[in-house]
């Protein structure tokens, strides 16, 4: 009897194996290039050997570390808002059974930069601390995803009626945290305006360190997750007849995916189409199978993400204009056209 | 295993979909469910596997009530077949096929067993689906589907199998052949098999029990020969039928309708 089953298993899971590895070492070779490009080019090589020095404890000294410890915090932020992006887009198209969801295009990023412009302006002495950005910036995210489903909801639930009603919420809370953002800058004399698009270049040390362990929690429950939404994406019953509660999977999946939204949105800012690009690319080489979608897709995010900044510092550096282009900007060039041929695809069916 | 439903009442906002619907279903018998559109059927068959809550009524599997079984106990037991499934997001039949054996397994653990993959590799070749394995669901027939999804309810093992029109859109051979593989089915694994259908030729021809609906009630429950009478048929579906005998075989030959339509 010639089985079909156990080969095919075995190469999907050879094939997911090869593909991560890849990922990490481009996420790698990229990274080092990412930390080497700026106003002062580092040689990449003396990149790794001051990276090497610093990790075994010795010190570097000289312009290289000085230069490293400011662009690392950079780098970083862009490899885990990157990853947390793509994963809350990832986790969002599973709960909407939806190809076209992304926490901008469905209003989350808007909502949730009202909601902290809103807390800075009420109550800003408790805005100083990180914690409370990002709570606020939580119950931001997750009202306007609420809002998001229950005026498609009221359009009928399609697919593109969903995408309709983020781009509405999206409009509308873009424009108010505009203004709110413009009144915070008149009060606190500080540029907040970049987070209307996002930026890495802001970051700190300080920042980084509070950034990971907050990506990284959410990350690893949704990799626990992976048999319940794997059930979840063909429909409440199947998940039902599976064991899972479809309900509850919907409920604490959506939260994780705001609170990823919500974190990277009060570190760096509004970064679009990450969250719709990663998790189409990392189908497209893995399947659909969260436990290896999940993995390759915040390697694709970060190595998006790590590109998009990349190429902000490049055409900072070729044009020499006045600081720089917001990294939002970039994803957008590079995302909408892919949204574009995603509604293209779908509406021809 | 026994299945005992008792004073069933189903509401769809103010319409009542089933009446005081009492029935008793044994292990290793295929039951078919027949009765024109509307009847209940369908209703029936969701009311057992929980996706619809009773107003009133039980339903008992050995004895014990469904609703006090948790989700995890009930994946092990009951698996509910229709041809409602999202594609929306590219799956392969494979990867949908694995999903069934998640009831048997460990939330956490990674990676497949290798008897859970030889369950999948034998239904897959019993159903003729080996070769879709490596296919997306949005680009199957839907008679490929349909088998896909019987094998799905396979793989997964439950000893309860409720089937939703599980013939429309085979092929003649497909009908026969599935349905055969159904009946084997439930014979050796002593377990229960629920089938709404139309085609009241293949119901007489596979059930051990037939039980006829006409308006949310349960009218009679029987074997095929009791069941399939012209006098019966005639009030529930308002057609003149005429019974053939083949072989030991029942067909209804339907003749006219009662009441025709004018235009």
């Amino acid at each position: 009897m010639i089985s079909m089953a156990i080969p095919l298993y075995e190469r999907r899971l050879k094939r997911f194996f090869y593909l991560l590895i890849l990922f990490i070492i481009l996420v790698f070779i990229v990274s080092i290039s990412s930390l080497s490009i700026g106003p002062a080019m580092l040689d990449p090589i003396k990149v790794l050997q001051a990276l090497a020095f610093k990790l075994l404890g010795r010190d570097v000294g000289g312009l290289i570390d000085v230069v490293a410890k400011l662009r690392l915090a950079r780098t970083l932020a862009s490899i885990f808002c990157g990853a947390s992006l793509a994963l809350a887009g990832l986790l969002m198209q599973t709960i909407t059974r939806n190809p076209l969801a992304d926490p901008y295009i469905f209003g989350l990023s808007s909502t949730a930069l009202t909601a902290l412009a809103l807390g800075i302006i009420l109550a800003p002495d408790l805005m100083i601390q990180r914690v409370y950005v990002v709570t606020i910036s939580f119950i931001g995210a997750m009202i306007g995803f609420t809002l998001t489903l229950l005026l498609s909801k009221l359009g009928g639930g399609s697919d593109i009626a969903m995408v309709l009603a983020g781009i509405a919420v999206a409009s509308l809370f873009g424009g108010v945290s505009h203004i709110l953002l413009y009144i915070v800058q008149s009060m606190t004399k500080v540029p907040y305006m970049y987070l209307l698009m996002g930026t890495v270049s802001t970051t700190l040390w300080g920042d980084v360190q509070l950034l990971i362990p907050l990506i990284i929690v959410p990350i690893t429950l949704s990799l626990a997750l992976f048999k319940p939404l794997n059930a979840y994406l063909y429909g409440d019953e199947f998940a039902k007849q599976l064991g899972f509660n479809p309900a509850s999977i919907r409920i604490f999946t959506a939260s994780i995916s705001a609170f990823l939204t919500a974190t990277t949105i009060a570190f760096i800012g509004v970064v679009g189409f990450i969250g719709l690009v990663a998790p189409h690319i990392a189908r497209f080489f893995v399947g659909i199978d969260h436990k290896f979608s999940i993995p390759t897709t915040i390697f694709i995010g970060a190595l998006l993400t790590l590109i998009a900044d990349i190429i902000v510092k490049a055409i900072s550096i070729f044009i020499g204009g006045l600081g720089e282009l917001p990294l939002g900007v970039v994803t957008a060039v590079i995302g909408a056209p892919f949204l574009s041929y995603l509604v293209i695809k779908r509406m021809r069916r | 295993m026994k299945i005992v439903i008792k004073g069933l009442e189903v509401w769809y906002d103010s319409i009542q979909a089933l009446r005081d619907a009492s029935l008793e279903i044994n292990e290793g018998e295929l039951t078919f469910i027949i009765g024109p559109n509307g009847a209940g059927k369908s209703t029936l068959l969701k009311t057992i596997a929980l996706i619809i809550k009773p107003k009133v009524g039980v339903i008992y599997i050995d004895g014990k009530a469904l609703s006090k079984f948790s989700l995890k106990e009930l994946s092990k037991i009951l698996a509910y077949v229709d041809y409602q499934i999202s594609k929306s997001l590219p799956s392969t039949v494979f990867e949908f096929l694995l999903t069934a054996r998640y009831p048997h397994q460990n939330m956490l653990t990674f990676s497949m067993s290798q008897e859970d993959l030889e369950i999948v590799d034998k239904i897959s070749k019993q159903l003729n689906i080996s070769h879709l394995l490596d296919r997306k669901l949005d680009q199957l027939s839907s008679g490929e589907l349909q088998r896909v999804l019987i094998a799905r309810a396979f793989i997964q093992g439950s000893k309860v199998l409720l089937l939703d029109e599980p013939s429309a859109f085979l092929d003649l051979k497909y009908k026969l052949e599935i349905l055969d593989l159904v009946k084997k089915f439930t014979k050796i694994n002593r377990s229960i098999c629920i089938i709404a259908i139309h085609d009241l030729y293949l119901a007489s021809l596979y059930a051990d029990k037939v039980v006829i609906m006409s308006n949310g009630e349960i009218v009679a429950v029987g074997r095929p020969r009791e069941i399939f009478r012209e006098d019966l048929l005639e009030k529930v579906y308002g057609v003149k039928t005429h019974i053939l005998d083949i072989n030991g075989r029942i067909a209804v030959i339907p003749l006219e309708p009662l009441n025709k339509m004018e235009l």
